[in-house]
C-alpha cells in the first residue's frame, strides 16, 4: 500500500563477470542483479520484489565504457549510465536516437544512477532505450554458464517486466551495428509532463535512403509503451519500404502502426489515445529520421 | 513616494544561505537523546467499522515501546470552528478514508516499528463509500462523519444587491457549469514531528507546521491539556501552501507515544502517505449565471457551488464562504446571489491550497467572462478593463476597496503580452488567455485573529525579532527584519530573526490568506516604534530636546531640524543597558479593527483591507495532433502596494502561477470506486516540473495601501487565483475548444477538437 524501508538482504559485490555468474548460480532465484538500482530498490521498498541476495555488478570493469569500432559499430557496456550516454559525443553522433531517449528519461539525478543494462533487463513496456536500440538493429550480449550468446534487443523481451535474460545470465553489453550511409534514426516520446515522466507512447524510426536521398531503402519502426513489450511495427515499415517518403506516406505508415499496437487503458492514458498517438508519433519520427539523413548528407 | 533605506530593497534572505547549502534543520533532521521512532498503520479501506484491533503480537516484539489507537485519547472532538468540531485525533469506531492512521507504534528503530505494524491485526466491516458530492447528498446516503448528523458539512447562502433588477437590466444572460478536480497541496517536505515530554508532563512538539498556533490550540483541546502544558517550536519548514495548518494523526500519535513512553518520539512520513491521506483541495462543481449589458458591463451574477471535502469540515466553511464573498471582486458586479454547500465524503480530508477557494471562484468567473465577451463581440481585455474594480469602490457585499491598481494592471499586461497584435496575426495553434484576480490581505475570520511581534534590543545594538508568523518559504522572516531596520534606522544586518517558539513568540492566527506581510508587518512597525519611543526618551533627555522631534537614520538619532543635535544609536542603547540597567524590548500587535469580523450568515461586511490585484496573460501553444499544451509566456501585472522585497515579490507571483499550472493541466488525485487512492506517487501524480512552466515576467503596478505596512499589500496568492482561467482561456483562444472540467488534459482537448470538427 505504501513504500516501506528496504527489506533485509545480503549484498555481494563481485569484481568479475565470472564472479557474478558464480553467485547467480549459487543463489538462483533468491538473487537479483543490482546495477543502478533505480527500478530494483523501489520494487523492493514496495515489496514487489524481495530478493535475499543482491549481486552488485558495479565493480565489474568489463561492463563499463562506450567504444566505437569501424567494423563492429558501437559497443556500450551494460553498466553505462544514462548520464554517460547523454554526455557522450560518440552516442550523439553515432546513435542519435538513443541520445534522444536518454535525454528525456527520468531526472538528471536519476540518470546518473540508471544504467542501459538495467533499463533493458527491467523490461518494462515503456523502457525508453528499447525502441531506439530495436530500430537500430542493436544486439544484447549475454554471459552465462555456457559462455556468451547474442540476442537482438528486439527479441530480448518476454512480457511486462520480464526479459529473456536467464536467471543465471547477465547482460554484459549492447552492440549497435555500424549504421549504413544515408541512414539515421530518431526517437520521440510523449509524456504528460515535460520531464520526469514515463512514456505514454514512444516511437523510434530508422530509415536508410537510397542514393536519390528520397526512396526508402530500409526502415525499422519500434514502439514502446503500447504493448506488453517494446515491439516492431513491420506492417508500417512495409508501407514505407521501397517508396519515396512523403508526409502523406509517413502519415499512412502512422495509421498502420496505430492498428498493430495493443496498448492498455491505465491511469496515464486511454487505449484510444495511445493508438492515436502511435499514429502521430510514428509519422513524426519517420519524418524526423528522414530529415536527419538529408541534413547529414547536405553537410 | 517615500524614500526607504531597507524596505523595497532586494536584501539577502535571512534563510537563503542556510537553506541553499542544505544546512537548515527540518523536523525530520531533529534528533533527541533516547529518541524512539514512530510509524502509523493505515486503513486499507475508505469507509469501514473498526471491529477489533489486536496489538498483542506487536506489543510482544522486542524493541516496541508503545502502541496507540484512537481509544487512548480523551474523545474530545476538535475542529476549525466551534460549530464544526467533527474530528478526533485518531479513529475510534470507524475509518473515514483510505490511508487514515489507525494504530501508531513507537520502537527503537524504524525497521522494528514497521515490523510491529505487520503484526497488528485490525478487523474491519466495510461500509458503503461516498466518493462525490452527489453521492453525499443522495437520499438515504450513509453518513460519513459520526459526529455530524448530515453529509452536508456547511452551507452559505448570500444575497448582495438587487438580483432581480440586475438580471432584468441585462441584455444578455448566459449560464455555464464548471468543475474542478481534487489536487494535492504540493509542498516539498512531508509531514514530520518530534515530540518530547518533560518530567512535569509538559509537551514539546517540533513539527513541520505552517500555523503553529492552530495546531497548538486544537491539540491541547483534543488532548485535554491547558495550552500552558504544551510548547511548540518550529524548525525550518519545507513549504506549507495551506497543507500544514492543523494537527494530524501523526502529531497526535507522536505526542501520545512520547507521553506513554516518557521518551522523545519522532515520526516522519513518506510522501506517498502525504499524497494518499493528507490535505487536498476540494473538488468543485459550480454553476454560474451572468447577466450583462450589450457593451459587456456585468449587471448580475448567480453562483451555485458545491465543494466535496472529505470526511472533515476542516477549513471547508471558510472555503465555501470565500467562494461566495470573492465573487465581489475583481469586477464590479452590482448584484450577486450565491448558494454554496460543502459535503463530506470518503476521500482524503481537504484543507485548501494556495489562494484558497478564490482560485476556483476566479477560474469560474473569468472563464465565464471570456465566454460572454466572445458572445457579445467585446474584446477580452476591454471587458475586463470595463468591469475592473477601481479605487474607493464599495462592492455589493459591503467590501470597500481602498486602492485598486487593477485597471493599470490590465493595460500593462495586455501590452506586454502583445494582445492587440495577436488579434491580427499569430502562429497556428497559438493563443493568449487572459484573467484577473483579487485577494484580500487577510480577512478577519474571528475575534482572535491578530498578529504580534516582540523585539529585543541587545546591548551591542542589534535587534532580535520574534513574530507569530511562520517562515514557510514566503520570506516573512526577511521582511520583518527589513521593516524593523527601516523604522529604527539601522542596517538590515543588525536585525536578527529569533526562533519561532510558543514560549516567547506571541500568538498569530496563522499563515494564510495573504495576511502575513500585512498583519505581522503592521505589528512589526508597532513594535519597532515602541522601541524607538523608549530610545528617543533616553536620547531626548540627554540632548535636551523633545523626544518626538528625534529621527532615526543611518544608526544615528538626531533632531529633525538641527542635524548637529545627535547621538549614536549604539550610545543610546548603552545608556539604557549600562547606566539605567534597563534592557529594552519593543512590543507590537495588530488586528484590523476598522473592518468587520466576518458575518457567516449573510456574508456581508467590509471583510478585509489591502485587496491586492493581478492581471495575468498566458501565451500557449496547443498541438492539435497530440492535444499537448505548451505554455510559452506568462505575464503578470500585479498591484501588491509597496513592494517590500521586489525579488521575493516576483518569486511569490511566479510561484503562484507555476503552482497552478499543475492544477490547470496535469494534477488529479485519482480514486477507484472503493475510494482507494490510485496515484499516490510522484510518478503517477503529475506535478509540473520547471520545464512545464513558461517564461514568467512580472510587471508591478506600484500603489500605496493606506492600512498596509509601508503601503504594502499581500502578494502570494493573487497569481494563483488568476492562473487557471488564463490557461483555460488561452487554450480556447488557440484551438477554439473550451474544457470546463479541470484538469485540461490532452485527451480532453483532442476529444473536443474531434467533436468540433464533426469527426
Amino acid at each position: 500500500m505504501f513504500i516501506r524501508r528496504l527489506p533485509k538482504f545480503e549484498h555481494h559485490a563481485p569484481a568479475s563477470v565470472a564472479g557474478a555468474l558464480g553467485l547467480l548460480k549459487k543463489y538462483g532465484n533468491k538473487a537479483r542483479v543490482f546495477a543502478g538500482g533505480t527500478d530494483l530498490l523501489l520494487a523492493m521498498k514496495k515489496r514487489a520484489l524481495t530478493p535475499e541476495h543482491l549481486i552488485n555488478v558495479k565493480n565489474i570493469k568489463a561492463l563499463k565504457g562506450i567504444s566505437y569500432n569501424d567494423k563492429k559499430g558501437l559497443k556500450i557496456g551494460a553498466l553505462v549510465t544514462c548520464a554517460e550516454l547523454e554526455e557522450s559525443p560518440l552516442i550523439k553522433e553515432k546513435a542519435p536516437a538513443l541520445w534522444d531517449a536518454v535525454c528525456v528519461m527520468a531526472s538528471p539525478q536519476v540518470r546518473t544512477l540508471a544504467t542501459i543494462g538495467g533499463n533493458l533487463c527491467s523490461a518494462v513496456p515503456s523502457a525508453d532505450t528499447a525502441p531506439p536500440l530495436i530500430a537500430m538493429g542493436a544486439q544484447a550480449v549475454l554471459s552465462g554458464p555456457k559462455g556468451e550468446r547474442t540476442v537482438l534487443v528486439e527479441k530480448l523481451f518476454k512480457g511486462p517486466a520480464e526479459s529473456k535474460v536467464a536467471r543465471n545470465e547477465i547482460l554484459t553489453h549492447i552492440q549497435i551495428p555500424k549504421q549504413p550511409e544515408r541512414s539515421c534514426a530518431a526517437y520521440l516520446k510523449l509524456m504528460r509532463r515535460a520531464a520526469m515522466d514515463l512514456a505514454l507512447v514512444g516511437v523510434a524510426a530508422y530509415v536508410c535512403l537510397d542514393k536519390d536521398n528520397r526512396t526508402c531503402k530500409e526502415v525499422r519502426i519500434a514502439l514502446g509503451a503500447v504493448a506488453p513489450t517494446p515491439i516492431r511495427a513491420p506492417m508500417a515499415e512495409q508501407t514505407l519500404a521501397g517508396n519515396e517518403i512523403t508526409e502523406a506516406l509517413a502519415e499512412q505508415a502512422g495509421k498502420v502502426a496505430g492498428t498493430v499496437c495493443s496498448p492498455i487503458t491505465d491511469l496515464r492514458a486511454s487505449l484510444g489515445y495511445r493508438c492515436d498517438m502511435v499514429e502521430v508519433l510514428t509519422k513524426r519520427a519517420v519524418i524526423e529520421a528522414c530529415s536527419r539523413v538529408k541534413n547529414s548528407t547536405k553537410r | 513616494m517615500a524614500e526607504y533605506s531597507v524596505v523595497g530593497k532586494p536584501v539577502e534572505r535571512t534563510d537563503g544561505r542556510i537553506k541553499a547549502t542544505g544546512a537548515a534543520k527540518y523536523a525530520a533532521d531533529l534528533i533527541a537523546p533516547g529518541m524512539l521512532y514512530g510509524k502509523l498503520l493505515r486503513s486499507p479501506l475508505a469507509h469501514a467499522k473498526i471491529l477489533n484491533i489486536d496489538t498483542r503480537k506487536a506489543k510482544a516484539l522486542k524493541g516496541v515501546k508503545a502502541i496507540v489507537t484512537g481509544k487512548d485519547f480523551p474523545g474530545i472532538p476538535y475542529g476549525t470552528r466551534p460549530d464544526t468540531r467533527d474530528q478526533l485525533p485518531m479513529p475510534v469506531t470507524k475509518v473515514h478514508h483510505f490511508g487514515e492512521g489507525v494504530v501508531a507504534v513507537a520502537a527503537v528503530d524504524e525497521d522494528r516499528a514497521e515490523e510491529a505494524l505487520d503484526l497488528i491485526k485490525v478487523d474491519y466491516e466495510e461500509l458503503p463509500v461516498i466518493l462525490t458530492a452527489e453521492d453525499a447528498m443522495a437520499p438515504g446516503a450513509p453518513l460519513v462523519n459520526e459526529l455530524s448528523k448530515s453529509n452536508i458539512a456547511y452551507f452559505s447562502d448570500f444575497l448582495f444587491g438587487d438580483i432581480e433588477k440586475g438580471f432584468k437590466e441585462a441584455d444578455y444572460i448566459r449560464e455555464e457549469t464548471f468543475s474542478s478536480q481534487r489536487v494535492t497541496v504540493g509542498f516539498i517536505e512531508p509531514h514530520a514531528c518530534l515530540a518530547e515530554v518533560d518530567p512535569t508532563g509538559r509537551v514539546l512538539l517540533q513539527g513541520s507546521k505552517q500555523s503553529p498556533y492552530i495546531t497548538w490550540r486544537h491539540m491541547c483541546r483534543a488532548l485535554d491539556i491547558p495550552v500552558s502544558k504544551m510548547r511548540i517550536v518550529n524548525p525550518f519548514v519545507g513549504g506549507g501552501f495551506s497543507g500544514k495548518h492543523d494537527p494530524f494523526d501523526i502529531d497526535f500519535a507522536t505526542v501520545k507515544l512520547a507521553q506513554m513512553t516518557g521518551r522523545p518520539v519522532k515520526t516522519v512520513l513518506n510522501y506517498d502517505e502525504v499524497l494518499a491521506a493528507y490535505r487536498q483541495r476540494n473538488a468543485m462543481n459550480a454553476k454560474l449565471k451572468m447577466g450583462l449589458k450589450k457593451n459587456g458591463q456585468i449587471t448580475a451574477l448567480r453562483t451555485e457551488c458545491v465543494l466535496e471535502g472529505g470526511p472533515i469540515a476542516g477549513i471547508g466553511p471558510f472555503n465555501i464562504y470565500y467562494f461566495g464573498a470573492f465573487q465581489n471582486v475583481p469586477y464590479k458586479i452590482p448584484a450577486i446571489e450565491y448558494h454554496g454547500k460543502l459535503t463530506y465524503s470518503n476521500r482524503a480530508p481537504c484543507g485548501t491550497v494556495r489562494g484558497q477557494e478564490i482560485v476556483l471562484a476566479q477560474y469560474c468567473l473569468d472563464s465565464m467572462l471570456s465566454i460572454v465577451a466572445e458572445d457579445l463581440g467585446v474584446d477580452q481585455v476591454d471587458i475586463r478593463y470595463m468591469n475592473a474594480v477601481t479605487s474607493n469602490w464599495h462592492a455589493a457585499n459591503g467590501l470597500i476597496i481602498d486602492v485598486s491598481g487593477l485597471p493599470e494592471c490590465i493595460e500593462k499586461c495586455g501590452k506586454r503580452i502583445g494582445w492587440k497584435e495577436s488579434r491580427t496575426s499569430r502562429p497556428k495553434g497559438r493563443g493568449i488567455g487572459y484573467s484577473c484576480a483579487s485577494h484580500p490581505s487577510g480577512v478577519r475570520l474571528g475575534g482572535h485573529f491578530g498578529s504580534s511581534v516582540m523585539l529585543k534590543l541587545l546591548e551591542d545594538g542589534n535587534v532580535v525579532v520574534t513574530h507569530g508568523g511562520t517562515e514557510i518559504g514566503q520570506g516573512s522572516n526577511t521582511i520583518f527584519c527589513q521593516m524593523t531596520a527601516e523604522v529604527l534606522g539601522i542596517p538590515f544586518e543588525s536585525v536578527i530573526q529569533g526562533v519561532s517558539d510558543s514560549d516567547t513568540t506571541i500568538f498569530d492566527s496563522g499563515m494564510f490568506g495573504d495576511r502575513c506581510t500585512y498583519w505581522n508587518g503592521n505589528a512589526t512597525i508597532a513594535a519597532a516604534k515602541d522601541l524607538k519611543r523608549q530610545l528617543a526618551e533616553i536620547a531626548g533627555a540627554e540632548l535636551k530636546v523633545n523626544p518626538e522631534e528625534l529621527e532615526f537614520k543611518n544608526s544615528m538619532i538626531f533632531h529633525k531640524e538641527r542635524a548637529d543635535v545627535k547621538m549614536d544609536f549604539l550610545t543610546a542603547v548603552r545608556r539604557a543597558y549600562y547606566e539605567k540597567g534597563s534592557p529594552l524590548y519593543g512590543r507590537g500587535y495588530w488586528a484590523a479593527t476598522d473592518i468587520d469580523i466576518v458575518d457567516w450568515k449573510t456574508g456581508r461586511g467590509n471583510l478585509a483591507h489591502g485587496l491586492d490585484f493581478i492581471a495575468t496573460g498566458v501565451m500557449v501553444d496547443v498541438d492539435r495532433e497530440t492535444g499537448r499544451v505548451t505554455l510559452i509566456k506568462g505575464i503578470s501585472a500585479d498591484d501588491a502596494g509597496q513592494p517590500i522585497h521586489p525579488v521575493m515579490l516576483d518569486g511569490q507571483v511566479n510561484g503562484g502561477s507555476a503552482h497552478m499550472t499543475g492544477h490547470a493541466l496535469l494534477e488529479d488525485c485519482l480514486y477507484d470506486e472503493k475510494g482507494r487512492v490510485l496515484n499516490h506517487t510522484w510518478r503517477d501524480y503529475k506535478q509540473p516540473t520547471a520545464l512545464d512552466t513558461p517564461e514568467y515576467i512580472v510587471e508591478h503596478v506600484h500603489t500605496h495601501d493606506p492600512y498596509g505596512p509601508f503601503g504594502a499589500k499581500g502578494a502570494g496568492e493573487a497569481s494563483s487565483c488568476s492562473s487557471l482561467a488564463a490557461i483555460a482561456n488561452g487554450i480556447y483562444d488557440a484551438v477554439g475548444v473550451r474544457i470546463k472540467d479541470l484538469p485540461i488534459t490532452p485527451e480532453k482537448i483532442l476529444a473536443a477538437l474531434k467533436k468540433k470538427e464533426g469527426k
